[in-house]
């Protein structure tokens, strides 16, 4: 699910740095720093939508380095479980697919699949496979979220498809 | 009594009576039961137990039976009144009691042998009627009197003490403050049981001699190892007893036993064994040690079991013996004990034909038998003793069975796992695993079905507050066996017990009580009980490091043996050795990790075998794997994930894999070869590529460094160091021959002229001027006096200002210290440590420079700073600051850089400041204030210290009058993406010389240059024209080769003859113009050699 959420994020200013285009140098290095990386607690950071506070550049005993303690919104996405997404697959093997949802590597397990989706070892690539259907790389897929893992700086979840209106989208 | 099974008991008093039914002793019953009762405590009973009546009956029997009988037979005939042999059935007869009762039988027999049949038959008639009567007589009493009538009796029982303990009840047998104490000895584990019978030997012997033990008792306990018990009056007479014994230690101490303790001493707990077949065991020794097998049936006798399991057969057998019949059995035993085991796999007949040959495998029916043993369905059929056996803690895993299950086909049908067969055991484990907030489910029973969490637990019932509408607050009592823990898919778990112990993982599919889940990582799946499990919030704590070893880490277990961590647990590792072995291992048993990466390996068609590489096996299994490690050149560790043994990861012989990718890239081949099998050029890369130095080039400067011993016992002795690690160096003395470790601290640096020095110089000391000739072990301290050109120089210089800043050395030649000096030539931590500043060669070409010198230098102050800088830069720095130090220590020198440049651009541009060399300092490189420096130490890493020459190096135009007689080698001339190639890489490799040069001077026309070969493809055309870009170098390698300096701050075609090879690739050099001294990594030379018109050599 995507958010819009305030967070804030410090950054170290060398001295070198303190002049003209400062102020320009810190929201690229806010962009930089942030922008595609995932925490535990809110998800994954899409995009800095707007910097609210730049903050008080605030020199650091010791180095001299400037800390700006910078507050910002910025889309957040954090899966949930229940949660029905789209995703693409990237890997298959006989335990099942990987698929990506934008950032987030969801991993669906052939128990989770329908049994008539049966795992073909010999075709290239590898891929789950009915009548009607395939699940290979690059197929899209609509899965819903069982569980995710949250680590301080990665998520992952594994998914199903082994229900109504889930599996391979067209 | 046939439970005393495992102890020995060494009594000279009563025997021991521990193990008493425990039952009722109701008034009402008959005096049947009580009899019953007293036949199974004590055999020996008195007759006199009986009522009066019995006993005269007895004793007329006695008298009959004769005295010599044994005396428990005296009592036979009372059992047969008692019993009506032809009708009643005795119900409550134990095991223990069919010894009786052949006994028994026995005797009946005997009896009839005796002649006295008649007379039996008779007499037993009358007992029958007797007791009939007696039996009608109580019943006809009230019940009070049979109560008065047995209380007295006991009574009576109590209080009659005849001198003989045999009547005496059990509590009256437990020991008392006046009877003979219980002393515990300690003795060598495993020795016990020798040591209490040579204890009762030596009371044989002495029993009639002038000093008998007198020791009352003595026995061992299995379950304590190290002791044994000795009953005596008091610690004297036991030391007495055991004095002379070996492998006893009384001076560790007679310890009394407290007399409470005495009694569960001698306690022994009902064994049952639990053999039955279709139960599982684990085999104890042998080559299939540690195995599970399956009961298949138990003989009679209960001594040997037939088992069912998994063969390990060695389908690629070392020994050619061992295809011979004849030495079959041989072979067999040895494969256990020296050489590998091999994995377990289902017998295949037509795998074992082709190993073996037809001829060893013979078919009987279903059953084929090879090598003396029987093969049916793929498994072994053998028989085992008992004792070979471990029946108890079997705990076979999911693995196990299922592989077990599963069968000789290998098809994975998860339904036929008969997860009933280790249901029962688990089931049993399970309620031990339960906790108060536990979800569990119930999943037998009329509450089947509920699930709630636990509240509390009390024994085997468990009380739930189940989930759902249907109960709101109410509390369920469940017995404990039939819950079980919940999980769903999607929850995250954590292994708790068993060998996938701390893996974490989220759930996939709950069957039963079998969970499946993901691992968290390594991404594989896994199935666990659900006891096993728990909720978890936490993320893989489950790691693959433990202390500083990893997963798939080659290690160093002793001398003789690597391995390979296949598994790591929460504080050891598994690691299966190069034997096939696998072993448990602690992280300090470990020597060290290994480094394979350089190892070299060969597989079967002599390619090369790397780390990584996709391998197969040519023979004997064919297994497929990466390679994980070589060791030796001869084992080959691979890892596969589809085998489940040992963690996927396998030995093998190198020789005997082939690779799976098709090797036809040769050309990978080629390059690869070339650049590891010179020494020279890998190592010159190392030496110049800041990343690249680490991980190839030397790995301690110290190495190769002449020292001193000045503590220990080696005090004085001069050596190399050969290697080091931490604190400790490995030095090969000169004396003897001998390689020691010592102690850093120990050594001292032995300078060429004898003087020592500190070991280790601080590095940081590069930049900052040391004070001191002294102590910088610098060469040129001294090569400053020796050579006289320099001497001459001086006279022509201004004495530098910064003198008193510098090292003597450079201060005797009066030039600037530069750290640039180096540029492009020398690591800077050679140029501070060693190399006389070139700008004495620019000053020797450029006197306009010497005149601009005479100004305080402007750059001078930078240098200073940024000294350091480069030494952050400068691989192989042992301080490993690295970048980081740069950040925050060299802030400063960018602004320098830049300032400089303002007030004398001239001098700058003349010299060439860092700015505009081939390898820019980054700093000076990135614009300000995007300065990446400032951003963030890491970025730093990306920015190497390369030294590139240029594909066109030939052309420069600084060696165009110098090309004739330059040494180089074809590489590149493979066809390659966007390359044709040249001459099919006939020439890659070859070396040559080069005559002359035909440049082009544009890209459209290759720029030639005609070389001759020294080995030329086509011998009767050793010049051969060769475009320049395939030319490279030919770096020199020993001492007196002359060489032309590829690159260096004024160097470029600067002829030069090699004085020295010093270790870690620096060389030095004589320039032949001007006679300075310089030190030159190798790979920036090129070797020249005075040639004729046809590239014949002159002298």
């Amino acid at each position: 699910m995507f958010f819009i959420k305030e967070l804030s994020h410090t950054i170290h200013l060398h001295p070198s740095y303190f002049g003209p285009r400062m102020l320009q140098f810190l929201e690229s290095k806010l962009y930089s720093d942030v922008e595609g990386t995932c925490s535990g607690e809110f998800g994954y950071i899409i995009a800095v939508v707007s910097i609210l506070d730049i903050g008080k550049g605030l020199v650091m005993p010791g180095n001299g380095q400037a800390e700006f303690v910078t507050r910002y919104r910025a889309i957040v996405f954090k899966p949930f479980k229940g949660q029905v997404m789209d995703g693409v697959v990237v890997n298959v093997n006989k335990m099942g697919f990987f698929a990506d949802v934008g950032p987030l590597s969801v991993f669906v397990s052939h128990q989770l699949i329908h049994p008539e989706l049966k795992f073909d070892p010999n075709s290239n690539p590898p891929s789950f496979a009915s009548e009607d259907q395939i699940i290979e790389k690059n197929t899209r897929v609509r899965l819903k979220i069982v569980g995710t893992r949250v680590d301080a700086t990665e998520i992952f979840a594994i998914g199903t498809i082994k229900e109504d209106h889930l599996g391979v989208i067209d | 009594m046939s439970d005393v099974e495992d102890e020995t008991v060494l009594n000279s008093g009563d025997p021991a009576e521990d193990h008493e039914e425990e039952q009722e002793k109701q008034p009402s019953k008959s005096r049947r039961r009580d009899y019953d009762e007293d036949e199974e405590e004590e055999e020996e009973e008195d007759d006199e137990e009986d009522d009066d009546e019995e006993d005269e009956e007895d004793e007329d029997e006695g008298t009959k039976r004769g005295q010599k009988r044994a005396k428990h037979r005296h009592k036979k005939p009372a059992v047969n009144r008692f019993l009506d042999v032809e009708a009643e059935v005795d119900e409550d007869e134990d095991e223990e009691e069919e010894e009786d009762e052949y006994a028994r039988d026995e005797f009946i027999a005997d009896a009839g042998v005796e002649g006295e049949e008649d007379f039996d038959t008779v007499r037993r008639a009358a007992d029958h009627a007797r007791y009939d009567r007696r039996v009608r007589e109580m019943d006809d009493r009230e019940l009070e009197q049979v109560a008065e009538d047995i209380s007295q009796r006991y009574r009576r029982t109590a209080v009659r003490y005849t001198g003989e303990m045999s009547d005496v009840p059990q509590r009256l047998l437990m020991p008392s403050v006046h009877d003979a104490n219980l002393w515990q000895v300690r003795v060598r584990p495993g020795k016990e049981r020798d040591i209490v019978f040579s204890l009762m030997r030596k009371a044989i012997d002495l029993e009639y001699g002038a000093r008998p033990l007198q020791i009352l008792s003595a026995f061992q306990r299995d379950s304590l190892p190290g002791m044994i018990y000795v009953e005596a009056r008091s610690a004297k007479q036991v030391s007495e007893a055991i004095n002379g014994l070996v492998g006893v230690f009384p001076s560790r101490g007679i310890n009394l036993v407290p007399i409470e303790e005495m009694a569960s001493l001698l306690q022994i707990k009902q064994q049952e064994l639990t053999v039955t077949p279709g139960s599982w065991v684990r085999i104890k020794r042998g080559k299939y040690q540690g195995d599970l097998a399956q009961v298949m049936d138990v003989t009679e006798n209960g001594e040997e079991v037939g088992l069912k399991f998994i063969p390990r057969i060695d389908l690629n057998p070392k020994d050619e013996a061992s295809l011979d019949g004849r030495k079959r059995k041989k072979a067999g035993t040895g494969l256990s004990s020296f050489s590998m085991r091999p994995p377990q796999r289902f017998f295949n007949y037509e795998e074992v034909v082709k190993v073996y040959g037809r001829k060893s495998v013979s078919k009987r029916n279903q059953v084929f038998v090879f090598q003396n043993d029987t093969y049916k369905d793929g498994f072994i059929e053998k028989d085992f003793r008992l004792t070979a056996l471990q029946l108890d803690d079997v705990n076979p895993t999911l693995d196990e069975i299922t592989r077990f299950t599963r069968g000789q086909d290998g098809n994975e049908n998860e339904s036929n796992v008969d997860l009933s067969i280790i249901a029962e055991a688990s089931r049993k484990a399970a309620i031990s695993v339960l906790q108060p907030g536990d979800h569990v489910e119930v999943f037998e029973g009329e509450q089947s079905g509920v699930h709630g969490t636990v509240h509390s637990i009390e024994q085997d019932v468990v009380t739930i507050e189940p989930e759902g509408v249907d109960f709101d607050g109410q509390r369920v009592q469940i017995p404990a066996r039939s819950v079980r823990k919940r999980f769903k898919p999607g929850d995250h778990v954590k292994v708790m017990t068993g060998k996938n112990s701390d893996e974490t993982g989220l759930v996939v599919s709950v069957l039963d009580n079998v969970v499946t889940f993901l691992s968290d990582m390594s991404m594989q799946e896994v199935s666990v009980f659900s006891k096993d499990l728990r909720e978890a919030a936490e993320v893989g704590t489950g790691t693959n490091i433990v202390g500083n070893y990893e997963l798939h880490d080659l290690v160093q277990l002793d001398q003789q043996t690597v391995g390979v961590i296949f598994k790591t647990e929460r504080d050891s590792f598994r690691v299966l050795d190069q034997n096939g072995q696998v072993r448990l291992v602690q992280p300090h048993q470990i020597t060290m990790r290994r480094d394979s990466n350089r190892a070299i390996a060969v597989d079967s068609e002599g390619h090369e075998l790397r780390r990584g590489d996709n391998v197969k096996e040519v023979d004997g299994e064919g297994r497929k794997g990466r390679v994980l490690h070589t060791h030796q050149s001869f084992f080959a560790f691979l890892h596969n994930r589809d085998y489940n043994e040992n963690g996927g990861v396998f030995v093998t012989r190198a020789r005997s894999l082939a690779s799976l990718a098709p090797k036809g890239n040769a050309m990978k081949l080629g390059a690869t070869d070339l650049s590891k099998m010179n020494p020279a050029l890998s190592g010159g890369a190392g030496g110049m590529v800041g990343s690249g130095m680490m991980g190839r080039g030397p790995r301690d400067r110290l190495i190769g460094v002449s020292v001193m011993v000045i503590k220990g016992p080696s005090k004085g002795y001069v050596g190399t160091i050969k290697d080091t690690n931490g604190p400790h160096a490995r030095v090969e003395l000169l004396t003897g021959n001998k390689v020691i470790t010592i102690d850093k601290e120990k050594l001292r640096r032995r300078n060429p002229d004898g003087s020592l020095d500190v070991l280790e110089k601080p590095m940081g000391g590069m930049g900052p001027p040391r004070p001191g000739g002294g102590q910088t072990p610098n060469p040129y301290n001294q090569g400053g006096e020796r050579t006289p050109a320099w001497g001459a120089n001086n006279t022509g210089r201004t004495p530098n200002p910064y003198n008193d800043s510098r090292t003597p050395a450079w201060s005797a030649n009066s030039r600037t210290p530069n750290p640039y000096a180096d540029h492009g030539k020398t690591p800077a931590w050679d140029a501070t440590a060693r190399t006389p500043n070139p700008y004495a060669q620019a000053g020797g070409k450029t006197p306009a420079w010497n005149s601009s010198s005479r100004t305080p230098n402007p750059y001078a102050g930078a240098n200073s700073s940024s000294a350091p800088t480069w030494g952050g830069a400068t691989p192989g720095r042992p301080s490993g600051s690295g970048w980081d130090t740069w950040d925050t220590r060299s802030a400063p020198t960018p602004f320098s850089a830049f300032t400089p440049g303002a007030p004398t651009p001239a001098p700058y541009v003349s010299l060439q400041t860092p700015a505009i060399y081939e390898y820019q300092t980054p700093a000076q490189s990135s614009a300000y204030p995007h300065t990446p420096g400032f951003l963030s130490g890491g970025i730093w890493g990306n920015i190497e210290n390369t030294f590139e020459l240029s594909p066109k190096w030939l052309l420069d135009p600084n060696l165009a009058d110098k090309v004739a007689g330059i040494m180089v080698e074809v590489r590149g001339s493979y066809a390659s993406a966007g390359q044709p190639g040249w001459h099919n890489a006939d020439y890659e490799g070859k070396q040559g010389v080069v005559l002359s040069v035909f440049n082009t001077d544009n890209d459209t026309f290759q720029s030639t240059a005609r070389v001759r070969f020294f080995q030329p493809v086509d011998p009767l055309q050793p010049i051969v024209p060769v475009p320049v870009t395939y030319l490279w170098p030919v770096h020199p390698e020993k001492k007196g080769e002359d060489v032309i300096i590829l690159s260096g701050a004024q160097g470029m075609g600067q002829e030069a003859r090699v004085e020295a090879v010093e270790s870690r690739n620096t060389m030095v050099l004589t320039t032949k113009a001007t006679f300075l001294v310089i030190d030159s990594h190798p790979e920036r030379l090129v070797r020249t050699r005075q040639v004729d018109e046809v590239g014949n050599f002159v002298r």
